[in-house]
């Protein structure tokens, strides 16, 4: 397994009130693979999924990557691991609002350290444009993409550096259901022709179809 | 990638009224410099543009210039054993032209020196703010404790003395109004050697200032003024740029999430900071420096531009400061807290 959780939990304290969110996860992702994380609303699938990301840190537990305990890195490692290994795909799409579809993409390669030349970078990012069915709008900034495009731009940011993990928290929430079904198809396709271990939260039950493995949360724990 | 300049060129109507607010501060606190020294400078220009040097007066004068009477005896040892030191004495007066209308000015005179124009006996040398009010040369005027005429022999550039334009007149001239033969003071150039003279105490040009009572309770206000102005831009300047990136806190966190270094997030904060501030203050500093140049000859308005560069380094040291202290803040949060945040 590339990826594993042990014990993970996490408190949310608001004044003297402190509440456990998660409250002892053990997860596995597999290469290939997408795992599918359903519960209803405040079960903790998303606080999961961002801590697993490494985008906030858990009160307790460990996370282990590529035989790595990522709790005891420095936070320059964990960045680069983030950076390198990890892709994300928001809820909403969070795009550089200042930055060109290829831009965002040419960022994120630059930000993972790609070996690529500038030329190989530009043609590497034109292919995956191309795969996500937007190279024609290359061009474009995030305030002119309809809700599907930004989506697709931040699934092709997510997998331009061809990262080992994919984070996909809700990836179809503001899209319509043949939107939804598209942008599911492409991620499908993606995690099995580039080996990538994905991890996804959704509450919509059509899309677990895609799902290679479903695992349900509920107050804090998989069920 | 050079973000910083990509955000730029993207929201181009944003940073514009963003550098547009620092210019606007930044003028403002020129223009009122520019005044407040302007005003300082009509009080004593005549002294302020003396070289680096010490003015001596009588100690029992007690710090009061108009009361200092230097005998002769010691005049003429001083003046005998230094180079380029002489002796003058100033006391407000008023000038009568040909039809009787008053003129304030202060008369000045001096024995022969390289800071002072020369004049002849019944001549009067003025300074060149009369002549924008229409004096010609040649014109004549009187004054009630003086029984001849004064002619104008010509103008003389920022002579200014307690509000008022400077007459330079000839010693003889200046004995029969005032009736002593006594200079008040005498002034010795740093380069000549400055030491102790017995029965006479010596200040630097900064501290005979201060012992003219108008001058230096109206140094103090407008230094107040000048110091409080600069210190509230200042702030401003540091809130503003802090407050600038972070209210794109969100953004941060979306380039924190991709793994985008810290370190890349500050130069982005940096360069942005740079480059709307060096903008801003050389408009500021151009419009403040065309503003000397075509500001009415009757306003008072001094802005050298070694003032207005140092002003500059206090707003670039404090805009950097505020930066920086917004990117510690980015720094700090975690890439998730900071989205939230953004949407928040």
């Amino acid at each position: 397994m590339i990826f594993s959780t042990s014990n993970i939990k996490k408190n949310f304290t608001t004044g003297e009130v402190s509440e456990e969110i998660l409250k002892g996860i053990d997860l596995t992702l597999a290469e290939g693979e997408i795992t599918a994380l359903v519960g209803s609303s405040g079960s903790g699938k998303s606080t999961l999924l961002t801590i697993a990301a490494g985008l906030q840190t858990p009160s307790s537990g460990e996370i282990h990557f590529d035989g790595q305990d990522l709790g005891a890195l420095s936070p320059e490692k964990t960045r680069q691991i983030r950076a390198e290994s990890f892709g994300f795909v928001f809820q909403s799409s969070h795009l550089v609002p200042f930055l060109t579809a290829e831009e965002q993409l040419l960022l994120m390669l630059e930000t993972a350290g790609s070996p690529l030349s500038t030329k190989q970078q530009r043609q590497e990012v034109e292919k995956i444009l191309d795969e996500v069915g937007m190279g024609h709008r290359k061009s474009a900034y995030p305030a002119s993409m309809s809700g599907g495009e930004k989506q697709r731009i931040a699934i092709a940011r997510a997998i331009v550096h061809q990262p080992k993990i994919l984070f996909a928290d809700e990836p179809t929430a503001s899209l319509d259901s043949t939107k939804s079904r598209e942008v599911m198809e492409l991620l499908q396709k993606l995690t099995k022709t580039l080996n990538i271990a994905t991890l996804m939260v959704t509450h919509e039950e059509d899309l677990l179809t895609y799902a290679d493995r479903v695992l349900t949360m509920k107050d804090g724990r998989l069920a | 990638m050079n973000l910083a300049w990509k955000e730029m060129k993207k929201s181009k109507t944003k940073f514009v009224i963003l550098g547009s607010i620092v210019f606007l501060i930044s003028l403002l606190t020129f223009i009122i410099s520019g005044l407040a020294n302007g005003l300082s400078q009509d009080n004593a220009a005549l002294i302020k543009n003396l070289p680096d040097g010490a003015i001596y007066m009588e100690t029992a004068a007690e710090e009061t210039h108009a009361l200092s009477a230097i005998d002769m005896e010691t005049q003429q040892a001083v003046l005998l054993e230094k180079d380029g030191a002489f002796a003058f004495s100033i006391q407000m007066g008023f000038l009568l032209n040909e039809q009787d209308e008053q003129q304030s000015v202060a008369f000045v005179t001096s024995t022969s020196s390289a800071e002072f124009p020369d004049v002849s006996k019944d001549e009067i040398i003025l300074d060149r703010s009369l002549e924008e009010q229409g004096i010609k040369q040649g014109d004549t005027f009187t004054n009630s404790q003086f029984n001849g005429e004064f002619t104008v022999a010509g103008f003389s550039d920022g002579v200014k003395y307690s509000h008022a334009p400077v007459a330079f007149v000839h010693p003889n001239n200046y004995a029969e109004m005032y009736r002593t033969e006594d200079l008040q003071m005498l002034f010795v150039p740093e380069a000549a050697g400055l030491e102790a003279i017995a029965g006479l105490q010596s200040f630097s040009v900064d501290e005979f200032l201060n012992t003219l009572p108008s001058y230096s309770a109206e140094q103090l206000s407008l230094s107040m003024i000048v110091w409080f102005l600069v210190v509230i831009s200042g702030m401003l300047f540091a809130i503003f740029f802090y407050m600038m990136n972070i209210q794109k806190f969100g953004l941060y966190g979306i380039l924190k999430a991709i793994g985008v270094k810290t370190g890349a997030l500050f130069r982005m904060i940096w360069v942005q900071m740079l480059v709307i501030t060096a903008i801003a203050l050389t408009l500021a500093i151009v419009l403040s420096q065309v503003f000397e140049i075509l500001a009415p000859s009757g306003m008072p308005f001094y802005l050298p531009i070694s003032t207005t560069l140092q002003l500059s380094a206090v707003f670039f040291a404090i805009g950097f400061a505020g930066a920086t202290l917004s990117g510690f803040q980015i720094r700090k949060a975690q890439p998730l807290q900071a989205i939230q945040q953004g949407e928040g």
